[in-house]
């Protein structure tokens, strides 16, 4: 694709949301939600976004309210986490700020930035606020506030590099930039003159770690990113000087929440005319010194009360889906070997639609598809929930139907021959054999399940790998953080598995 | 022997009766009554539809057409309670079909407790008498997994008994066992003809047919061929396919 095409295509400047704003308009176009996608979909020029009768367009008093906001998981130093798994950064810091001044209250969703901007757009959130360049595009859709931030492209390169200094240089190599950011817009403008290739990738961790281990050159991003990233040991150094200039803005829905962009912008002005403003840029930015690299155990440490919060989301994530998986499980299994024609055809269709599709596609769909379809918003726990218990209830509902139908037919007919009515049969003959057969795989269901809460991360489900993104994407340490996480999931799993196992033979002899 | 049997009412009586399995028609239009106290023993070779005979006659096939009426209940009438008809009827099955995950006397309580609401000790009591039958007293506690065949095959006689059922139908009861096995068995269902149990047997064993049944059917491929008193079925058969049929088997 080339960087006129890519331009027409993208909505965003600094980062884009083509990817997911796409599978889910293929998802709402699917279920006949034609008005739902032009919610998804930038609206074209000439057909600027509706905005609800309803809304005033006087800014109103937002004192007293309380706004959801949403934002980017990791944009340091916008957005990040601090050691004890709060979130700061420019962003949040200005914008406790302005709600301190202004007199109204934050409730700050951490869900990524293209996740945040279909928060926005499904009317989850009022507001977002995560490095995002004000662009003429967005504005179709969204009002912006004041710019509060004036940014940047630069260049880094591996701190040991010495051969790439300028962009020169970078003839026939890979740079990596951040999917529907400025730099990778950038990048795409100079790549034909200089004679490299663009690969585009999800996040400032990743293309950092993609340097150091030498799948590509360079890295363009924002300049305040980069240099954060730099004093903080991401391994990197910036070669070049700043290009283009771009400004960051608070949005809102078009047309909507009037009172609350107008108290952003008045307390904006209020935090530049008394020095709070610069003095918050100056504690991220001005001469961030560079953080000493500690040790493997102050990683840990440090980490550890976050990853443990991040750990009992997951549990509880997995205990509630899975208890409700069994009582799916049980009763479609219970379908499918039944007599009734419909219910088998039901239970079928359950199967096949959550067994056919990806979990990912399906977590994207309980949390920004369907409340886009019917007005509800769900909150990320609910929406994760609903998500894997009907996708491990469909695997448990075959995991039944096996089991049931690996028992002997013969049980069931001797059980009738003396009278015992179907029911009683199951109850008393069929279920306590089945149950025997099924509880290895329902073990290993309960396993898979646990691990699949990881993909609710995407959601910004704030479970274990979640927890573990957010220390990596401020520390850069992705290596150690991710062995870590890797091995709290193997600890977890292998207790609670050597448990189950101890308990089948007790009861399943 | 038949003679007296039409004059007493019948238990059992099949009018026409037809089973197909898909386009596979296995019983093509069986006419028979069985008089109370009658010991039926059906014969005939592999596929002739005996067993699936055996299993209309309480319900556990489908009937496709004809009738099944049973202590005078119509089976074929939806409105006719199976669960409550199948009381009347123990049926003993080749495979034996013991419930593994229950012991020897609690597959044997199973039904009285669910059905009759027995209390556990009446019915353990009752169970008990049954294994005392059997011979089996010592291994109520005993899992089936830890019996041999022919002990099995007792144990699923007692359990088909459990109910009181005025009918005993035994599907090949003695085929999967060990030979030196099979005497074990057949003595506890020639006790239980002993006392007037009706039974219909469907068996390949020729001697304990010839020795305990009042009527021999042979029926050949979904059909009654010949049928009458041993001595007439094994002495003087009328029929080629059944001469054929006795002399593999004999």
């Amino acid at each position: 694709m080339d960087a006129k095409t890519l331009k027409t295509y993208r909505l965003a400047t600094r980062r884009g949301r083509a990817a997911l704003g796409a599978a889910l308009t293929v998802l709402a176009l699917f279920l006949g939600a034609a008005s739902a996608s032009a919610a998804v979909l930038p609206a074209p020029a000439t057909a600027p976004q509706a905005a609800p009768a309803s809304a005033p367009a006087a800014a109103t008093d937002a004192k007293g309210k309380t706004f959801a906001i949403a934002t980017d998981t990791t944009f340091a130093p916008f957005e990040f986490r601090n050691g004890s798994g709060d979130l700061v950064g420019i962003d949040m810091d200005l914008l406790r700020a302005i709600a301190a001044n202004q007199g109204f209250t934050v409730d700050i969703k951490s869900l990524g930035f293209d996740a945040a901007l279909q928060a926005l757009q499904s009317n989850q959130v009022q507001g977002v606020i995560a490095g995002m360049s004000i662009t003429d595009k967005r504005k179709l859709i969204f009002d912006f506030s004041d710019p509060y931030f004036d940014s940047g492209v630069q260049m880094a390169v591996a701190k040991n590099d010495d051969t790439v200094k300028d962009y020169a240089a970078l003839k026939g190599k890979t740079v990596s930039v951040k999917r529907g950011s400025e730099g990778e817009t950038f990048a795409n403008s100079i790549k034909d003159k200089y004679g490299f290739t663009v690969k585009s990738l999800a996040d400032s961790a990743t293309m950092y770690d993609d340097v150091k281990a030498g799948n590509s050159v360079a890295v363009f991003d924002d300049y305040p990113v980069l240099a954060y990233g730099v004093s903080q040991n991401n391994g990197l150094k910036i070669v070049t000087p700043k290009e283009r200039g771009s400004s960051y803005g608070f949005a809102v829905n078009k047309g909507q929440d009037a009172d609350l962009l107008a108290a952003f912008d008045a307390g904006l002005a209020n935090l530049k005319a008394n020095g709070e403003y610069q003095k918050i840029l100056d504690k991220y930015l001005a001469a961030p010194e560079t953080v000493k690299q500690t040790g493997f155990v102050d990683l840990l440490v440090n980490s550890f009360p976050a990853l443990m919060k991040g750990l009992g989301m997951t549990l509880l994530a997995t205990a509630l889906s899975l208890v409700i998986a069994l009582v799916l499980g049980v009763l479609f299994g219970f379908f499918k070997v039944g007599e009734n024609k419909i219910l088998r055809v039901i239970a079928s269709i359950y199967v096949e639609i959550f067994r056919g599709t990806p979990l990912l596609v399906q977590a994207f769909f309980f949390y920004f598809g369907l409340p886009q379809l019917t007005g509800q918003p769900l909150n990320v726990l609910t929406a994760g929930v609903i998500t894997l218990s009907l996708n491990a209830g469909a695997y448990m509902t075959e995991i039944v139907r096996g089991g049931i139908q690996s028992v002997d037919p013969g049980q069931l007919e001797a059980s009738r021959s003396l009278g015992l009515g179907y029911v009683t049969s199951m109850r008393r003959v069929v279920v306590p054999q089945a149950i025997k057969i099924m509880t290895p795989s329902f073990i290993n269901q309960f396993v898979i399940t646990l691990k699949d809460t990881s993909l609710l991360a995407v959601i910004g489900f704030a479970e274990l790998t979640y927890q573990g993104q957010q220390i990596y994407a401020s520390n850069f340490r992705t290596g150690e953080t991710l062995i870590i996480v890797a091995a709290l999931y193997f600890i977890v799993i292998f207790i609670l598995t050597q448990f189950s196992n101890a308990l089948d033979r007790k009861f399943n002899k | 022997m038949t003679a007296t049997t039409h004059a007493k009412s019948a238990k059992i009586s099949v009018r026409d009766l037809k089973k197909s399995f898909g386009a596979n028609e296995v019983l093509k239009g069986i006419d028979v009554d069985v008089a109370e106290g009658e010991v039926v023993c059906v014969i005939g070779p592999s596929g002739s539809g005996k067993s699936t005979f055996l299993r209309c006659l309480n319900k556990l096939e489908d009937i496709t057409a004809g009738t099944v009426t049973v202590d005078g209940f119509d089976l074929t009438d939806p409105k006719v309670d199976l669960n409550a008809v199948r009381q009347h009827i123990g049926m003993v099955f080749q495979h034996f079909n013991l419930f593994p995950h229950m012991s020897v006397i609690q597959n044997i309580m199973l039904a009285p407790v669910e059905l009759k609401k027995l209390d556990k000790a009446a019915a353990r009591a009752k169970g008990m008498e049954l294994l005392q039958r059997v011979g089996l007293a010592e291994k109520a506690d005993a899992r089936p997994a830890s019996l041999s065949g022919g002990q099995k095959q007792r144990v699923a006689i007692a359990r088909a008994l459990a109910m009181n059922p005025g009918i005993m139908l035994f599907d090949e009861a003695t085929s999967a066992l060990d030979p030196e096995m099979v005497g074990e068995v057949l003595q506890v269902i020639r006790d239980l003809a002993a006392e007037g149990m009706t039974m219909v047997v469907v068996t390949h064993e020729m001697g304990f047919a010839r020795e305990v049944a009042d009527r021999v059917i042979f029926m050949d491929a979904g059909v009654i061929c010949e049928e009458g008193a041993p001595e007439a079925i094994f002495s003087r058969a009328e029929q080629p396919r059944l001469q054929d049929f006795l002399a593999k088997v004999l």
